[in-house]
């Protein structure tokens, strides 16, 4: 049988069916054995009570279920202690959106209104990296996954847990004409299953209860990405017995894949025996307990921390952080250790965009390589971001925040106080070294101090001024403002910066700062995101959804009225031809008209100011901003700046 | 022209091998006559020297607390020298180990880093406008990686060059034949006369304030 067959519930004639088999059974008890039992996913509702009513009208069609399909969803989705579920309404999972608000309360999960599908997963992702746990978000049959395909990517390449549930109708006979056959497909998770860890077709309430278990402790095992199911229309809105129990699954999480012990303890080996080694964090910490390991490990080697913040791996101001002195320290090491770096031969490599493209290496020929990563543990073939193969003499695919203590523990036991003493002469080279990075920070930042539009470091110091006192976190990425924030800002804790993007497709930060602001409010956080005009372009909507759902958020436009990034690759090009040097702002640039952020903002429910052009004004800007976030809002400042 | 190089190099190493005994004797000053300056060029550019010692070994001023870096084109070191202050280097330049660079690499840099320095020095002209090289600076996209102040970004690569760090010379070096990251502006696209005017004009752009005197950056 099909799969299609198996999922074909003719409901209206079940019902029927039911209800006329219900109302022999009142006059013929023996009768009962003869009772059909329907295929697949409804076989629970064999015992279905008709209404009372039908029973005094026996030819009357039956249209009123008191429990579907989809409520029995909901308790799946309970027992997973959801928080809340981003969507943009769509009809293929209309049975499952009502069970949520009514059979389910509208609380654990609670329904949040996305006005883009690439929202709601955008939102599931910033959140996901600030409560560690995933969002559902349910999207529309072909077309909302379509949406939500670019946002899927992003969270796969980023190794962000999403649980997605995609509607769809599978039994033909059963689409309404035209617009529910546009809306389905025979495989609809192929839209998107080059970039989910795993997918599934519930075929039955119990294949949807363990397929849902499954999928949510797939997706929160390291490597984490998100997770797709599909459900039939008609599996949500079937009706199941009042007293039909079916069981929801126990949810047992999985271990995080830990490093072998002999791999590990040689990486100790290197490690304590190094003379001037270096430690790489990508995506190391990816938990609040990760950062607390990695700071240990660190200072039991005094080694110098190189920090490519895709998550909030090590403080900013402790002296082992030497990222600003990067490509020298790495130059120099004789052991370089990665940790969940996403790109390690990047990381050791130059490369060099001219007419021929080339590159070398900047490690020492000599140099010995450690990589803990667990991204080698799933590797899909089609989209590259696994990016180029690295030569590492210790690959280790494993969860590096697991493994931390033990390479910890590995490095102690090979500690005697010759190394001790040796460590801690470098350790206050290296505290030196990054008290000096830090002034040569602050003396960049004052270049360019008064100018207009104003410049990305002044921007962040601002910000940093009024905010340095609260629970603050940032909750977009510092890549487009030249990283200001981390070489000026104070970060200690792991939910004061999440990173970036992971596929770096532009329209995440403005969804991910709402998710991630919607994950610090319970906490009373205050969420700050500095936005990129053209990323908040592609799905302003957002800004609705944080009013309507009074998520607390300050926004700062980075607003350099330009996709700048793709203004200096087409000026490249321009010059590598000797020609139209004044024309990359064509097709790259965001003006006539300028786009009026605060009016958009305040249009849909925001507080809003600007455009800030002048420096001076942005300060008070930004006390007046923090006031209304702290009532609860969301709000707006719109300011005008320097491309980077 | 990679054959080229090395077949140079390969009679420079079968002389070189010849006149072993009396190399010691021969002043060394003559030594950039026996490498290969366009090999050296790029050896320069591969090891990436040009980023602290410019495009033609011009140097770095010191600017605030960021150390300069040595003026090195035309070097006054005999070739043994150069050789011993790039393995093993007394100030903050990192050592370049024989596995990263041999000395007959070393060697042509030598010779590139002379041939560099004999090349005619250019002049400001006089004429060069500030108010024009504004503008020239935005419209050619000068602005995108570094700045509208010529602050530079550490995101985009392109570095402090208001007001510029390198004499006129090297700045215009290192635009007609970027070592590093940066495109190429030909003479076809830019002239002399405009580049003169983006130099004055970030000549004129304001020293930084002292970080220290602005409390938002003392937090």
């Amino acid at each position: 049988m099909s799969p299609r067959k198996k999922t074909s519930v003719n409901r209206r004639d079940f019902l029927k069916s039911a209800a006329a088999g219900t109302a022999a059974l009142a006059a013929a008890p023996a009768a009962r054995a003869k009772q059909p039992a329907p295929e697949g996913g409804t076989r629970a509702a064999v015992a279905i009570s008709p209404e009372a009513e039908l029973r005094a009208l026996p030819n009357a069609e039956i249209l009123t279920a008191e429990r579907t399909g989809s409520d029995f969803m909901v308790d799946v989705i309970k027992s997973l202690k959801i928080d809340y579920v981003c969507s943009n309404p769509g009809s293929s999972f209309r049975g499952l959106h009502e069970s949520i608000i009514n059979y389910g309360g509208n609380r654990s999960p609670e329904f949040i209104t996305c006005c883009h599908e690439e929202s709601s997963v955008g939102m599931a992702h910033g959140y996901a990296k600030i409560e560690g746990k995933p969002l559902l978000v349910m999207a529309h049959g072909t077309v909302g996954l379509q949406h939500a395909a670019m946002a899927v990517y992003n969270a796969y390449c980023d190794r962000v847990p999403v649980l997605i549930i995609g509607g769809n109708i599978m039994d033909a006979t059963k689409r309404i004409s035209q617009v529910e056959w546009a809306h389905s497909a025979q495989d609809a998770a192929a839209v998107l299953r080059d970039y989910v860890k795993w997918d599934d077709l519930p075929l039955s309430l119990p294949h949807f209860a363990e397929s849902t278990v499954r999928a949510y402790k797939m997706a929160m095992t390291p490597p984490m990405m998100p997770v797709l199911l599909i459900v039939d229309a008609e599996l949500q809105e079937n009706p199941i017995a009042a007293d039909a129990s079916p069981k929801v699954p126990r949810v047992m999480p999985y271990g995080p894949p830990q490093g072998d012990s002999g791999s590990v303890d040689e990486a100790a080996r290197l490690l304590v025996a190094a003379e001037s080694p270096v430690l790489i964090a990508g995506r190391a910490a990816r938990s609040p307990a990760g950062l607390v390991h990695l700071v240990e490990l660190a200072e039991t080697l005094e080694i110098p921390v190189i920090d490519q913040m895709d998550r909030m791996n090590f403080p900013t101001r402790h002296r082992l952080n030497q990222t600003e002195r990067g490509p020298a320290l790495i130059g120099n090491a004789d052991v370089i250790l990665g940790l969940e770096v996403n790109d390690f031969w990047g990381t050791v490599h130059s490369f060099r965009d001219q007419m021929e493209r080339t590159a070398r290496s900047i490690a020492r020929p000599d140099a010995k390589t450690i990589s803990i990563n667990s991204a080698n543990l799933f590797v899909k073939s089609n989209y590259q971001n696994f990016q180029r193969y690295p030569e590492v003499d210790i690959d280790i695919p494993a969860d590096a925040e697991a493994t931390l203590p033990s390479l910890t523990e590995a490095v102690k036991r090979r500690l005697d106080a010759s190394r001790k003493s040796a460590f801690a002469d470098r350790g206050a080279k290296l505290a030196a070294a990054h008290d000096e990075s830090f002034e040569q920070a602050r003396d960049a930042a004052a270049v360019a101090w008064d100018a207009s539009p104003i410049s990305t470091a002044r921007l962040a110091a601002e910000l940093w001024a009024q905010i340095k006192t609260e629970d603050w976190s940032l909750v977009s990425h510092a890549t487009f403002v030249s990283r200001w924030p981390l070489r000026l800002w104070a970060f200690e804790k792991h939910y004061q910066y999440i990173g970036a993007q992971g596929g770096y497709g532009i329209g995440y930060n403005a969804p991910a700062s709402v998710g991630a602001a919607l994950a610090n409010r319970k906490h009373g956080r205050l969420s700050v995101n500095i936005q990129c005009d053209g990323d908040l372009m592609y799905a302003p909507g957002v800004l609705w959804t944080a009013a309507h759902h009074r998520i607390p958020l300050l926004t700062v436009m980075h607003n350099n009225r330009a996709y700048h990034q793709e203004v200096m690759q087409v000026q490249i090009m321009a010059n590598r031809h000797s020609r139209g040097l004044d024309r990359a702002c064509i097709g790259t640039t965001i003006s006539d008209p300028n786009i009026d952020f605060a009016k958009l903002a305040q249009s849909m429910g925001v507080y809003a100011e600007g455009p800030i052009s002048d420096p001076k004004e942005l300060g008070p800007a930004i006390t007046r901003a923090i006031q209304v976030v702290k009532r609860g809002e969301p709000v707006l400042l719109d300011v005008l700046t320097q491309p980077r | 022209m990679r054959l080229f190089a090395s077949t140079t190099r390969e009679v420079f190493f079968t002389a070189a091998l010849i006149v072993a005994g009396i190399l010691a004797l021969i002043p060394d000053a003559n030594a950039q006559a026996r490498g290969d300056a366009q090999n050296g060029k790029k050896v320069f550019e591969k090891l990436g020297c040009f980023r602290c010692h410019g495009s033609a070994g011009e140097g770095m001023p010191q600017t605030g607390k960021l150390a300069g870096s040595p003026k090195i084109g035309g070097t006054k070191l005999s070739l043994r020298d150069f050789l011993q202050s790039v393995r093993k280097p007394t100030g903050q330049m990192p050592p370049f180990l024989t596995t990263q660079v041999s000395d007959e690499e070393l060697s042509d840099v030598y010779a590139f880093l002379h041939s560099a320095a004999s090349q005619p020095k250019l002049e400001l002209p006089s004429s060069a406008s500030s108010k024009d090289g504004e503008h020239l600076y935005t419209a050619f996209g000068c602005y995108e990686c570094h700045g509208y102040q010529g602050q530079g970004s550490v995101q985009t690569g392109g570095s402090r060059i208001g007001p510029p760090q390198i004499p006129y010379s090297g700045f215009v070096a290192y635009i007609r034949q970027p070592a590093g990251e940066m495109p190429p502006y030909t003479p076809k696209a830019l002239s002399d006369a405009q580049l003169a005017d983006i130099y004055v004009f970030l000549q004129s752009r304001p020293q930084a304030a002292p970080s220290k005197s602005i409390p938002q950056l003392n937090q």
